[in-house]
């Protein structure tokens, strides 16, 4: 099932449309379409393939910035609409942009069901931990404490581990990156979007109009690399599983010294298993099922219903 | 005058009474018999009060029919609920004298010229058979010993039925009839006047159920991705259509819920290919943001809604057609969708061909609303010719690559502004022009806009598209004029949808036959409604009588929302019991308000 590629690579900035992104100026979603422009870039993809879909709220626009078929559905319905491009036609690379409210809340019942069944989408959530586009809401990545227009006295909620969650649902491409390394959230997607089946990366992307917290200067040295820094391999699953559950030590100060990230925002590719996709698995009923002609025998199929 | 025998087996859910009707539906059909069934069970998966009937006769059956002739009671219960429909010239054939666990009032039944047979069929399938479980053949055995029907049909069905479980299985069953044969032989002397005349030349045709029509259907139209979550009693459109679409090429897909599916089938059809889903009430209402998202981005989809009583979980496997407000004008904000409705097993196959190629047609969601009565409604067929359908199929003129010169892609707009509102079709991988299908209110060129003239500019286009379908499609309304001439004045008319069309269609034959001048429409199409042709029905009665299985009459409501017919002309009868009409009480009806009529 190879997807539809050029002959030869197009300068990323071919994969824009000549809409301008309608974000706030330092947001930082604009890093994830340049991360994404390079990407397809490197991968040959031919922009009147690709098909992007994506939910609502800020970061779910950013298909329309793309040179590049999308649909723009509704909130929460991303992951599904992905499903049924790739169930119709599996030669068109298919890539999901999203918020964290968007996957992580009213869209939540169908990000563990797209990742376990392995389906061949890249999702690239854009986690700025807050609803910006309804002007500051906590979601389900906000830190505890954290004050958004419906709980100004501050989040009474945890926030949820998107990675560890991801693991556990069987997603086969775990990753976390940020929007101020560019080479680091480029060369993610990159090996998000060249992985065959279900690939997820978290990218933190802080939203510099709402969210005072979590902001680039707080990023600003509180990163570490998993895998260059750690030496942590993407393979193995336990200690991928162990590392995720300390994704989040860094919100809480009586986590500030713990291992293994001692009070930094990990970033890197925690999982990463090869497994035969969906697509593939229907393509081999197909193959066992579907006449080579492909159109089958409709004498022979009326016959089982005569009396 | 014509044979026309219903038979009907009634019991306890589980103990064989549907699979009895089955049998005997298909027996009657392979002797060249018109069938139709009527089947009703619980929702639960055993016990509970379960029927099957099956109507046949040698011409043409347009229901279910009025009740049964023949009564198979296989527990008090089933004796109990019948009880009241056993009138002069019916039989009842019941679980005794010994081994079953009730016993009706022979003399009461007798005085009433009810004629009744002992057999005892959970005593011969325990002690005679030894198997329990044969109860349901004994039975059938025991009908087809009584009213002439040749015993080898039943064999051969059998054998069809059973030779995948082995050879002891059929055995097994054999010996169940022969056991009800002997027994009938020496027990029972034939009292009343029903027998089939034999067999008939055999005709070609195919027997589906309701569901396996619209399975049948979707494939034959080139349906490549289904989507859908189980859903009473939606789900077996999917189980006929599972194995079925992988011969085409296409694939059923089980989702996580009925958002999924409704969002995947968008997917799909963005993706450039056939698409549907099958859902019910709760299913509906789950998908309506999604079905005006297929809307507003005008993409192809079908969506089978097989209605239960609701609301809420309601009666999931009772009879109801209350969802066509939710189908047509159930989501937010002005959007655009076709609904049509099938009156039958037949119509159920060639509507949903037709959905497809509405859909690709006006490139906007096309809904189906069928019944769950009509769902496992069994009809034999007339054979369809597959390859003709396939030469009348839509397919979608999707731009092409090679057919586009560069220098007019600049002009080339996925939602062009178009006199007939329908744009030209993009897909990936086949398109030169990549385009965002957005939810948002866009601009020729797909991008998001707001301006009041743009929006009032695109709302227009939209709606262009199905401001002609009745004209456009003028075979999705039937008319059921018997000797009248179009405009000439009848007694009455009728207007009925789905299954209650069908029920309507017999009643109005019937009353034809009584000398009766009735004009009746049978529309196909219910929204947009076919204003054109109601309004000049009702020019030709002084009252239009609108039969609905529903409290509120969702398609009389219509009526009187977007046609100038005058009010006080239309007189809604509404059923919700969870069971549809019966053609006698519409037949009653009828003549409840021509009574009016001469005494006014």
């Amino acid at each position: 099932m190879e997807y539809i590629r050029l002959q030869e690579k197009l300068p990323p900035k071919e994969y824009r449309s000549d809409i301008e992104p309608t974000w706030c100026p330092g947001c930082g979603d604009f890093g994830v379409v340049t991360a994404l422009t390079k990407a397809f870039s490197e991968e040959r993809l031919d922009p009147t393939a690709i098909t992007m879909t994506s939910g609502i709220g800020c970061s779910s626009r950013l298909p329309l910035w793309m040179n590049a078929f999308g649909i723009h559905t509704a909130h929460g319905r991303a992951l599904p609409a992905a499903v049924g491009i790739r169930l119709a036609k599996p030669e068109v690379p298919t890539i999901v942009t999203a918020g964290d409210g968007d996957i992580f809340s009213i869209g939540m019942e169908h990000f563990p069901h797209t990742a376990r069944k392995n389906f061949d989408i890249t999702l690239v959530v854009m986690d700025n931990r807050m609803y910006a586009l309804t002007k500051n809401q906590t979601s389900p990545t906000s830190r505890h404490g954290y004050k958004g227009s419906l709980n100004p006295y501050g989040n009474i909620e945890d926030p949820f581990n998107v990675i560890k969650f991801a693991i556990a649902s069987g997603a086969t491409f775990v990753a976390q990156s940020y929007s101020g390394n560019p080479k680091h959230l480029a060369d993610t997607i990159q090996a998000a979007v060249e992985h065959k089946g279900f690939a997820f990366v978290n990218v933190l992307s802080p939203c510099p109009t709402f969210n005072k917290v979590d902001t680039f200067k707080y990023y600003k040295g509180r990163l570490i690399d998993i895998n260059k820094e750690l030496g942590h391999d993407p393979s193995d699953m336990k200690a991928a599983l162990e590392l995720a559950s300390h994704v989040l030590d860094a919100d809480y100060p009586e986590l500030e010294d713990a291992e293994p990230f001692k009070g930094k925002r990990p970033i890197g590719i925690f999982y990463k298993v090869e497994k035969e996709t969906f697509e593939e698995r229907i393509a081999k009923l197909k193959e066992k099922y579907a006449p080579p002609s492909g159109e089958p025998d409709w004498d022979e199929i009326l016959s089982q219903y005569k009396p | 005058m014509a044979f026309d025998l219903t038979v009907k087996y009634a019991g306890e859910g589980g103990e064989g009474v549907i699979s009895a009707g089955d049998f005997t539906m298909r027996a009657a059909s392979n002797l060249g018999y018109e069938v139709v069934t009527f089947k009703s069970f619980p929702a639960e998966i055993k016990g509970g009060y379960a029927l099957s009937q099956v109507r046949m006769s040698d011409e043409k059956i347009l229901s279910q029919g009025d009740g049964f002739d023949i009564l198979v009671a296989f527990n008090g219960e089933a004796y109990e609920v019948n009880k009241p429909l056993l009138s002069k010239g019916k039989v009842l054939i019941w679980d005794g004298p010994e081994g079953g666990d009730f016993e009706p009032d022979l003399e009461e039944l007798e005085k009433m010229g009810v004629y009744t047979y002992a057999v005892p069929m959970s005593k011969l399938a325990k002690e005679d058979v030894g198997a329990y479980i044969t109860k349901n053949v004994i039975a059938m055995a025991a009908v087809f010993e009584l009213f002439g029907f040749p015993m080898e049909v039943l064999k051969q069905e059998i054998v069809k039925k059973f030779s995948k479980k082995g050879q002891d299985v059929v055995d097994l069953n054999f010996k169940a009839i022969e056991v009800a044969q002997n027994y009938i032989k020496e027990n029972i002397k034939k009292i009343d006047p029903y027998k089939v005349p034999g067999p008939l030349p055999k005709k070609d045709v195919i027997i589906v159920e309701g569901n396996e029509a619209i399975a049948l259907g979707a494939a034959v139209a080139g349906c490549k991705v289904f989507a859908a979550y189980p859903i009473t009693p939606a789900t077996t459109v999917g189980n006929y259509l599972s194995s079925l679409i992988l011969k085409t090429g296409g694939f059923v897909y089980q989702s996580e819920d009925e958002i999924s599916s409704m969002a995947a089938i968008i997917g799909a059809s963005f993706a450039g290919v056939k698409a549907m889903t099958a859902t019910s009430g709760p299913g509906i209402s789950l998908m309506q943001e999604l079905i005006g998202l297929a809307s507003m981005t005008e993409l192809p989809t079908v969506i089978v809604d097989v209605q239960r009583a609701g609301p809420s979980t309601g009666m999931p496997t009772k009879h109801e057609q209350a969802d066509l407000f939710a189908a047509a004008l159930g989501g937010h904000g002005d959007d655009q969708r076709i609904v049509i409705a099938p009156k039958n097993v037949e119509e159920n196959f060639y509507l949903t061909i037709e959905a497809f190629n509405l859909a690709e047609k006006y490139q906007l969601p096309v809904l189906l609303l069928t019944d769950g009565s009509l769902s496992l409604r069994a009809e034999a067929i007339p054979t369809p010719d597959v390859k003709k359908i396939k030469e009348n199929l839509i397919e979608r003129p999707i731009v092409k690559k090679e057919d586009v010169k560069p220098e007019d892609l600049d002009h080339l707009f996925r939602y062009a502004i178009t006199e007939s509102g329908i744009s030209p079709m993009f897909a990936p991988g086949v398109s030169p022009k990549p385009y965002t299908a957005t939810g948002l209110e866009h601009a020729e060129n797909s991008r998001p806009r707001t301006t009041p003239n743009e929006r009032t500019v695109m709302m227009d286009k939209r709606f262009r598209k199905i401001a002609h379908v009745e004209e456009e499609n003028p075979h999705l309304v039937e008319w059921d004029l018997g000797d009248l001439k179009e405009g000439e004045k009848a007694d009455i008319a009728v207007v009925a949808w789905g299954l209650t069309a069908s029920i309507a269609q017999e009643a109005v034959k019937r009353l034809r036959e009584k000398g009766y001048k009735i004009a009746a429409l049978y529309p196909k199409l219910l929204y947009p409604v076919p204003k054109n042709a109601l309004e000049k029905l009702a020019t030709m009665a002084d009252k239009i009588l609108v039969p609905e299985a529903s409290y509120l009459g969702h398609f009389a409501r219509f009526m009187k929302m977007f046609t100038n017919i005058p009010q006080e002309k239309i007189v809604q009868f509404n059923i919700y019991r969870g069971e549809p009409f019966i053609p006698k009480e519409i037949e009653e009806k009828i003549l409840e308000l021509l009574g009016e009529k001469v005494n006014a």
